[in-house]
């Protein structure tokens, strides 16, 4: 266990550390005039000169990416027309455009991802798994059909179209659902859900038809296992067969689906951002983009890619204790 | 669990890629020569008289040669691509005229120009970059998972780690913020023509979505090799003392014609959704190379007073990508029936 443990780990160790190497020498060697876009129009050549320097923009490369690595793991500190600034242990720079240390921005934006996700993921786990287990008691009937039919339309139509077009028709034009805004759950919870329910019915919804698929498939084979007919035999209720004998079986791969997606979903939701008009990381690295914000794109790849790297971890070491034979491989 | 099912069981009746591969070597197989028994054309045989995927692929000719004729059709209109109309726009921004004869589905908010013919030609782009990017993510993906799964040591650990790599990166993350810089490194942006810098997009992003789809196949292509390579046919060539790369080519590529042919036909409408939500995003296809998505993008300030402006960039991407992945789905249970849903 600790063996395996200690490999996955290093492997996703290994990828954070190509993953800021690359994004490093992607965006920092691009040509690009940050100090000059800083400085704005009524700029001199001495003040761009001191910008680059305080940014450490004159140095050569390879100086400049192990100042960014001695900021992520030590801390650094800039100086700039006499003023001098520290950024703490995970420093990610500040940004080019608001003068803001671009990690607090990233915090200050997390909460507006984890909760989207947080309520999506409930709907779309619990419908998902629910309906398709109740399909799949009843193969080929025409519920079954109607089920299978419409996830498979569902899913063969690109998200962000359905959420445009819910967003378009349903919040703005006829108000059914409430506009969606993020407020803090621990300032006012009702806000919270009444600004998220809206995205959260969205993305749970059109993401619950693959979990239906998925929980189907996976239990009518747990329901024609050798068990379950023990089960039934013994005279246990039906529902107590399907959703606590069967269910235990087919859930352990809808689970690892279920991990992967929450953390793909968690750095991934910038359809469902900009369409929404929420402000979490996907609409900052969207945002930072038209302002060529060096520092703030490269810093949400890399917390992006952290946070996905984690959660697979996570979602790795948890599987093998559920299923030991993975460990092998 | 494999997807080739029946593919695999029989080396020799596998059509390669080339003409006339391989049946002739097996004397006493004289019921494999009859062509009905070859996996591709069993399936292809199933494919045909499937009524849903012969609708599917109706539907996508018919966006084939809407993007083919994209000249002619606006021709026909009589009206010319990106021509400005500022007087059929109030000053607002809004559009004065519904569907005329002159423009058939109205003319854009803003500038005036002709939707008739932005949408045709938007399917060019749709189309060419999903069909390029399918043709050549699985061509890396073939390659490198042969390469990887064949050789197996230092060579496979090395080439399952950047696998491993490519697909834990945060794809959409890394895609927005990979194209500006890219355009950038290509020589983009300020010193450019508005054309020049579109045609740069197109590349970057045909390179991106490249760059993140190969890995998914060469996983699946590697996991396949590894099986196969147990076989005797491969130990029977290899003590023959065919070369590493005809061997390749010759007996194990065939093997895998099934899995390469479905992932191949559903990698196509992933890339029209992926195509059309990144130019939708704004790091996708610009002005004035035309696309749905951006269509669909500047169409959401005025869906209310111009409805045709979204409903049909929205209807074409559905309808292509819907067509497309149900066609996919015909294609994978022609060749794998137990596999149906």
């Amino acid at each position: 266990m600790l063996v395996y443990i200690l490999r996955r780990l290093a492997s996703a160790i290994s990828v954070v550390l190509v993953t800021i190497v690359i994004s490093f020498g992607l965006f920092f060697v691009a040509p690009s005039d940050p100090a000059g876009m800083l400085c704005g129009v009524k700029c001199t050549p001495a003040r761009v000169a001191e910008i680059e320097k305080s940014l450490g923009l004159d140095k050569p490369t390879s100086e400049q990416f192990a100042l960014y690595m001695k900021g992520l793991v030590v801390g650094r500190t800039y100086e700039s027309g006499g003023v001098t600034r520290e950024c703490p242990a995970p420093c990610l720079g500040f940004s080019f455009k608001n003068d803001q240390p671009v990690l607090g921005t990233l915090i200050a934006r997390l909460p507006v991802n984890l909760s989207l996700v947080f309520g999506a993921a409930l709907i779309f786990l619990i419908t998902g798994v629910t309906v398709g287990s109740l399909a799949a008691k009843r193969p080929g009937t025409t519920g079954d059909r109607a089920l299978v039919g419409t996830t498979l339309l569902m899913s063969s139509v690109p998200y962000y179209i359905i959420a445009i077009l819910v967003f378009l028709y349903l919040v703005i034009q006829v108000p059914i659902l409430p506009r969606p805004a993020y407020v803090s759950p621990f300032q006012n919870p009702g806000a919270w859900i009444a600004g998220m329910i809206t995205p959260w019915l969205v993305l749970g919804i059109y993401s619950s038809t693959s979990y239906a698929r998925y929980s189907r498939g996976s239990m009518i084979e747990s329901l024609s296992e050798d068990y379950v007919r023990t089960a039934r035999a013994k005279g246990l209720s039906d529902r107590r067969v399907t959703f606590v004998h069967a269910l235990r079986a087919a859930i352990t791969p809808v689970m690892t689906i279920f991990g992967l997606d929450v953390a793909g979903l968690l750095v991934s939701s910038i359809f469902t951002e900009k369409i929404f008009g929420l402000q979490g990381l996907g609409i900052t690295a969207l945002q930072s983009l038209t302002n060529y914000d060096l520092p703030l794109i490269m810093g949400t790849v890399i917390v992006g890619a952290v946070v996905l790297v984690i959660m697979n971890f996570i979602v790795d070491v948890l599987y093998s204790v559920l299923d030991p034979r993975v460990r092998l491989v | 669990m494999s997807a080739s099912g029946d593919v695999a069981q029989d080396p020799w009746s596998a059509p390669g890629p080339g003409p006339g591969t391989g049946v002739a070597t097996v004397p006493d197989a004289e019921a494999l020569r009859r062509p009905s028994d070859s996996p591709l054309r069993t399936a292809m045989r199933r494919l045909r008289r499937n009524k849903m995927a012969m609708v599917c692929l109706g539907i996508v000719i018919f966006f084939v040669l809407i993007a083919i004729f994209a000249d002619l059709l606006t021709k026909l209109e009589g009206e010319v691509l990106n021509d400005y109309h500022l007087d059929l726009v109030d000053d607002y921004g809004f559009p004065r005229i519904g569907p005329t004869s002159d423009h058939w589905f109205g003319v854009q908010p803003h500038d005036g120009r002709d939707v008739f013919a932005r949408w045709v030609y938007g399917a060019r782009p749709s189309l060419i970059i999903a069909f390029i990017a399918s043709l050549a993510s699985t061509f890396f993906g073939v390659l490198v998972g042969l390469v990887s799964g064949y050789l197996g040591g230092r060579v496979d650990a090395v080439i399952s780690w950047i696998i491993d790599l490519v697909l834990s990166l945060p794809y959409l993350l890394f895609a927005v913020a990979m194209v500006p810089i890219i355009v950038s490194i290509a020589g983009g942006v300020d010193n450019v023509t508005p054309e020049g810098n579109a045609q740069i997009r197109f590349f970057v992003l045909l390179f991106v979505l490249v760059f993140f789809g190969w890995a998914g196949l060469a996983r699946l292509i590697r996991g396949e090799v590894l099986s196969l390579k147990q076989r005797e046919f491969v130990d029977a060539a290899k003590v023959l003392g065919v070369p590493t790369w005809r061997l390749l080519r010759r007996e194990l590529l065939p093997n895998l014609v099934a899995p390469i042919i479905i992932q191949f036909t559903l990698a196509l409408p992933a890339y029209i959704v992926a195509e059309a939500g990144l130019s939708y995003l704004g790091v996708g296809l610009i002005d004035p190379i035309p696309s749905w998505g951006q269509m669909i993008d500047a169409a959401t300030n005025y869906y209310a007073a111009d409805p045709l402006f979204l409903w049909l960039p929205v209807l074409g991407v559905s309808v292509l990508t819907l067509a497309l992945s149900w066609f996919g789905d015909s294609v994978r249970d022609a060749f794998d029936p137990k596999a149906r849903r």
